[in-house]
């Protein structure tokens, strides 16, 4: 019986860590802390210094955990990856995966040389345990702040975090084996990484189509959708790594794949790989903290943070700055990119390797990977949207933060159901503007559900559903949450007067004067738009007639509903200024001078 | 050409009282008939057949009925503010407190067309609604009305 109670009691000590973080979340959100550094020092507090005095040095649950957490992590990513994104910044993205991984490695190694007194391999190794960037945090910490990123910035660093894990588990590898056996040839280091890679992305990439097809050719029952394609993942992992190639490498592709096809459930499998990824963050994180002991990281804290400021600060944005010359990124971004470098689980989890192991010396390894990634969490995390605004590589706008209902439509794989809680200052209220791919379905008004028909104008407030194509749906938000009014619009597409598309031009000559052939008094101004542009009006469409100008300022369907009529061309003040940069501040005050000057004259 | 060519200061009416579109454009143009001297069913008659062709609520609160009158001397504006807002079937749905009503005579030709696209675009400034809606009396929204636009001093 004594054996079951000592059961009972771990899985009652695990559970309540386990519930600490997640309730230690909302504490987090509050206070913009990184939340992974607070799962990180939750593990610490239920260790063997804090209260709870857990002791816990099982390196191997640890480095097992830590895998399946680790691919789950991966193929979450890959699976909230676009491909178009993917490949629009392939390339940069690449290179700081690889060379730059190695660059940074490189120049991590001589602060741990010199300051630890390790030999020259041995610092390399702790260098390309903190040299990747952790996807899990850089995710996180991006989207948690609703930054908006300039696009090829984000995709980068999405991109990069993803990729660069398999590759410094690799180098980490291969120096362990290096450390433990002396001799390596360079070719059998290029071959096992060609072949860590080719395998790698072969077993991903089919694995990830077979994962789809399975899914849409199968009737498994609905809740069955989501764990399929996590215990797939893990297969495609198990089976990569089994053939020594980069399991990693392969969940990524894996998740691209399978997130960027129509698939069954395709919203439930996204949420429940959310939550599992959660999960799987929270329990690395409290494990690691777990981990480590603190009174020895404190023996080694001081030549610690040193490797963390020369990583941080001399180390990645040197690899930053060398690789991504080719690409003709600003500075400015470079810069935010060498600061958005976010060590987290990944430097954890390989330094843990070494202890597997039981290289010399592994313990003081891991201690200096754990202060890293705690610092680089700490001050990077938290600096980040300072950073962001700072470097200006953030948008002055907010994204909004907004409650989209997604239903899938069983049967098909086009459409979904999405759903909002329109907003009184939405441009759909505002201004009745909705893609002409979205069709009003539902609207709940009071608690009462009503067809599309029955609810007529949709009102703030209202619960609206619209039918939409499902890799459009997000398109939707602009159009239906609150939104600061737009910048003042251009005065040349705004009519003056509007009128009916179906009014014969006869009307409007006799009232606005504007001379017409006689031939054409009849015609309606639809028709009048579709003999002068050859096919039926497009929003903005702008025909003359006479003196003045005809807009087609709404369009429903295809038909032209409503023209605007220009009665006389704008003037100057009413066209927007230039922007006023500081160049053309600059211009306008030279010219300003020059002006005064010849006056004086 | 500045609004103050075609509105008299006695032409803004403050505070009209009306229920609806219909009797706004009847009162408005029983008052341009008053101030221009022209009969008031006449004046209603051409608004309407305007309004046919679909609404002068041009959006954000703001109508501009207008028309063209034979026997008018010259381009002729009349402003009102209604106590109560009320449906004018406008653009976007939103009712309406602002009234500009505009006349112009037969030959106005390219005056009238500017003129009009004048009214429009003034009001369509929110900083000059806001400002209408804000005053109480007619000389300040006549002098809203009147004076060059703040940007331009």
């Amino acid at each position: 019986m004594g054996t079951l109670d000592t059961v009972s009691i771990g899985i009652l000590l695990a559970a309540i860590v386990i519930l600490a973080g997640i309730l230690s979340s909302v504490i987090a959100m509050r206070f913009g802390a990184p939340l992974l550094v607070v799962f990180l020092l939750l593990g610490m507090l239920a260790g063997e210094a804090g209260p709870l005095g857990i002791q816990f040095d099982d390196v191997k649950t640890t480095y097992i955990v830590g895998s399946v957490a680790l691919a789950l992590i991966l193929f979450d990513g890959g699976l909230h990856t676009k491909f178009a994104t993917f490949r629009s910044v392939l390339a940069p993205a690449t290179t700081l995966a690889t060379i730059g991984v190695v660059i940074t490695a490189a120049l991590t190694a001589p602060a741990t040389h010199y300051l630890f007194g390790l030999d020259w391999v041995a610092s390399l190794l702790v260098g390309a345990v903190v040299a990747s960037t952790d996807a899990a945090a850089v995710f996180f910490l991006l989207h948690a702040r609703g930054l908006r990123l300039r696009p090829r910035v984000a995709a980068t660093l999405e991109v990069e975090s993803g990729s660069n894990d398999p590759f410094a588990v690799f180098m980490t590898l291969l120096l362990v084996q290096y450390l433990m056996l002396g001799d390596l040839p360079v070719q059998t280091v290029l071959a096992r990484l060609a072949t860590e890679i080719a395998l790698g992305s072969l077993v991903g990439m089919l694995g990830g189509r077979a994962i789809v097809i399975v899914l849409n050719r199968l009737g498994l029952s609905q809740g069955l959708h989501a764990p399929f394609v996590m215990t797939s993942a893990l297969v495609i992992y198990g089976v990569a790594a089994s053939l020594h190639g980069s399991g990693f490498l392969a969940v990524y592709l894996a998740g691209l794949a399978v997130g960027n096809r129509p698939t069954r459930a395709h919203r439930s499998i996204v949420s429940f790989l959310d939550a599992v990824t959660w999960m799987a963050q929270i329990v690395m994180f409290v494990l690691l903290g777990l981990l480590v002991s603190p009174a020895r990281i404190v023996d080694s804290l001081l030549p610690s943070l040193g490797v963390a400021a020369v990583l941080m600060l001399i180390a990645r944005p040197a690899a930053v700055m060398l690789c991504l010359t080719p690409f003709g990124f600003h500075w400015r971004e470079k810069l935010f990119i060498s600061w958005v470098g976010l060590r987290g689980a990944v430097g954890i989890f390989l330094a843990s390797i070494p202890l597997l192991v039981g290289l010399p010396r592994a313990s003081l390894f891991f201690d200096i990977a754990f202060v890293v990634v705690l610092v680089s969490l700490l001050i990077q995390g938290w600096t980040l949207g300072v950073a962001a605004r700072w470097l200006h590589i953030a948008f002055s706008r907010f994204d909004p933060i907004l409650r989209r209902v997604e239903l899938d439509l069983p049967g098909q794989l086009a459409q979904e159901l999405v759903g909002y809680r329109v907003g009184a200052k939405s441009p759909y209220i505002r201004r009745g503007i909705l893609p002409s791919w979205a069709k009003l379905m539902l609207v709940i008004r009071n608690e009462t559900v009503l067809v599309a028909t029955e609810a007529g104008n949709v009102r703030e407030g209202d619960h609206a559903y619209f039918l939409a194509p499902l890799e459009k749906a997000p398109a939707l938000d602009r159009f239906l949450v609150d939104m600061p009014p737009p910048a003042a619009p251009d005065p040349r597409l705004l009519g003056d007067f509007f009128v009916a598309a179906d009014t014969p031009l006869g009307a409007l000559a006799e009232i606005y004067g504007v001379e017409i052939a006689d031939a054409d008094a009849s015609t309606t101004l639809a028709e009048f738009f579709r003999q002068r542009l050859g096919r039926s009006a497009r929003k903005d469409d702008l025909v003359p007639l006479g003196t003045i100008a005809l807009l087609a300022s709404k369009v429903s369907e295809g038909a032209l509903v409503t023209v605007g009529l220009r009665l006389a061309e704008p003037e100057p003040e009413d066209l927007p200024a230039p922007p006023a940069g500081w160049r053309a501040k600059l211009k306008g005050l030279v010219r300003r001078a020059w002006i005064e000057l010849v006056r004086q004259r | 050409m500045p609004l103050a060519d075609l509105l008299l200061p006695n032409a803004i009416i403050p505070a009209l009282k009306v229920n609806g579109k219909k009797q706004a454009l009847q009162e408005l143009a029983a008052r341009a008939a008053e101030l221009t001297g022209q009969n008031d069913r006449v004046i209603f008659d051409i608004l309407m057949q305007r309004e046919k062709l679909g609404s002068t609520g041009v959006g954000n609160g703001i109508a501009i009925p207008h028309g063209k009158l034979a026997k008018l001397g010259k381009l002729f504006g009349l402003f009102a503010r209604l106590e109560r807002a009320i449906d004018f079937e406008a653009l976007d749905g939103q009712p309406v407190d602002l009234v500009f009503l505009l006349l112009a005579p037969e030959q106005a030709g390219a005056d009238h067309l500017k003129a009009l696209a004048r009214v429009a675009r003034l009001l369509r400034d929110p900083d000059v609604a806001r400002k209408l809606r804000d005053s109480r009396d007619a000389e300040a929204m006549f002098a809203v009305l009147t004076l060059p636009p703040a940007s331009a001093a």
